[in-house]
């Protein structure tokens, strides 16, 4: 990670601002022709479901191919026209287009506003449930991480999250080390995951709709976009009831989401680290991987 | 166009126009894939792209040109909740135009934008080691189960039916 700490605090603005302002990125026909691409691809593929039990099946929706195509066309050496260059532009333009998103969900929000006002307690509890995090700790440890465990476990590690640590710990300190790890993971792999993960929930877990789209607000746009899909899929007719807790839930993982993690989530996982790690410690394996 | 320079006067303009430009971009691919998702008619749900594309452009140089420090995240909610709420002049004409726009249909052309944007971590991601990818995950599903299990409690103690 190249930013400063004193850059981390804007994180989202200084990257749309870099890449937005400074080149024309709308003039890159290679970009969004590649997206028109995909979407068109991906919207004629359509949902499938692949049955795996008789009541279980798991719903792979558009929105997962085009996720899939767009690192594949990235990655993929034969694909020249999608390098390095058009990636920065879409991180920035991405930035911009949460925006919409959020737009979209406020609408639905604002929409069902007396549902909002009637499920307030369910809506601010759930987001101390973030806090189950903080159960993964004895894991981290037990895996052989010893102060990164603490940035690695007090939160999902968003973006607000890496300022939080960094401003707490310092740029160079391990914690911030392992907040760092579970950013870049959670950028490549968090998506893709969680969709697949609420997927499957949907069939196992027999917890209240509203529940599902509350907990889809996960304090990341495209984890919550992800998380939402197969949620709306699955209850039919309750989608702007759905869109509503959804979107409403990830405005509080904003705004009250990142006070839960200053003042509770990560004095807390320190406490519990030092509880554990004497007792459950490993040697550390940090310095192995970093060589 | 010419080459933006840092500190000239016009940059805000131009900044206006790229945006303006990138959000007609995401609209136009958005209302092909919501038509071809969900055959809805391509004049009504580009009216509603406009129409969300302007609160995200508020939004957006709200935070840039007001001097708090709110995210544009913010504002853009209360404009959406404000515009569609019941009563408001504006909500039965915003309602109608964004609902011919699908969630999902946003959602598809955003994470394509995602996906090839992840791509430029994948190197340092490769180098990060299978333990941290196990935690990642955990850390994850621990979040949104953490959150479900909680409101779901909750709803069942406040007596929310299941719909």
């Amino acid at each position: 990670m190249k930013d400063n700490p004193e850059q981390v605090e804007h994180i989202y603005r200084e990257k749309t601002d870099k890449r937005i302002l400074k080149k024309n990125p709308w003039r890159d026909y290679r970009l969004h022709g590649t997206v028109l691409i995909l979407v068109v691809i991906a919207e004629l593929i359509g949902t499938q479901k692949i049955p795996i039990t008789e009541d279980v099946a798991i719903t792979i929706m558009p929105l997962i191919y085009t996720i899939v195509l767009g690192l594949a066309f990235y990655l993929a050496k034969p694909i020249t026209w999608i390098g390095r260059k058009q990636a920065r532009i879409a991180e920035g333009a991405m930035m911009l287009f949460i925006g919409v998103l959020i737009a979209k969900l406020a609408v639905s929000s604002g929409q069902s506003i007396h549902l909002i006002f009637t499920m307030g307690p369910a809506l601010i509890l759930q987001e101390v449930g973030h806090l189950a995090t903080i159960l993964v700790l004895p894991i981290a440890l037990f895996l052989g991480f010893k102060e990164e465990a603490i940035g690695m476990t007090n939160s999902i590690g968003r973006e607000p999250n890496v300022a939080v640590v960094v401003d707490r710990y310092g740029f160079n300190s391990p914690e911030s080390r392992g907040v760092f790890a579970i950013f870049i993971i959670g950028t490549v792999i968090g998506t893709i995951f969680i969709s697949f993960l609420v997927t499957l929930s949907l069939s196992f877990l027999p917890l209240h709709p509203y529940a599902f789209a509350m907990a889809s607000g996960v304090g990341s746009a495209s984890m919550n976009a992800a998380a939402i899909g197969p949620t709306l899929a699955a209850f039919p007719g309750m989608e702007s009831q759905i869109e509503a807790f959804a979107g409403f839930s990830n405005l509080l993982s904003f705004c009250v989401g990142i006070y839960i993690v200053i003042f509770i989530a990560l004095p807390l996982t320190e406490r519990m680290y030092r509880w554990l790690e004497p007792k459950i410690g490993k040697d550390s394996i940090t310095k192995k991987e970093e060589d | 166009m010419p080459e933006l320079i840092d500190g000239s006067e016009n940059i805000s303009v131009h900044g206006i126009f790229n945006w303006i430009l990138l959000l007609a971009i995401f609209s136009v691919i958005t209302v092909i894939g919501n038509y071809l998702g969900y055959k809805h008619p391509i004049t009504d749900s580009l009216v509603g792209m406009g129409i969300l594309s302007g609160i995200t452009l508020a939004g957006v140089w709200m935070e840039r040109y007001l001097p708090f420090n709110i995210s544009s995240i913010i504002y853009i909610s209360v404009f959406g909740i404000i515009l569609a709420f019941p009563g408001m002049p504006t909500s039965e004409f915003v309602l109608y135009y964004v609902s011919k726009v699908e969630l999902l249909s946003i959602v598809t052309v955003f994470l394509a934008y995602v996906g090839i944007g992840m791509g430029k971590s994948w190197n340092e991601f490769k180098s990060l080691g299978w333990r941290a990818i196990v935690v990642t995950v955990l850390v994850i599903a621990a979040t949104y189960y953490g959150a479900a299990i909680v409101a779901h409690v909750v709803l069942v103690l406040t007596g929310v039916p299941a719909v």
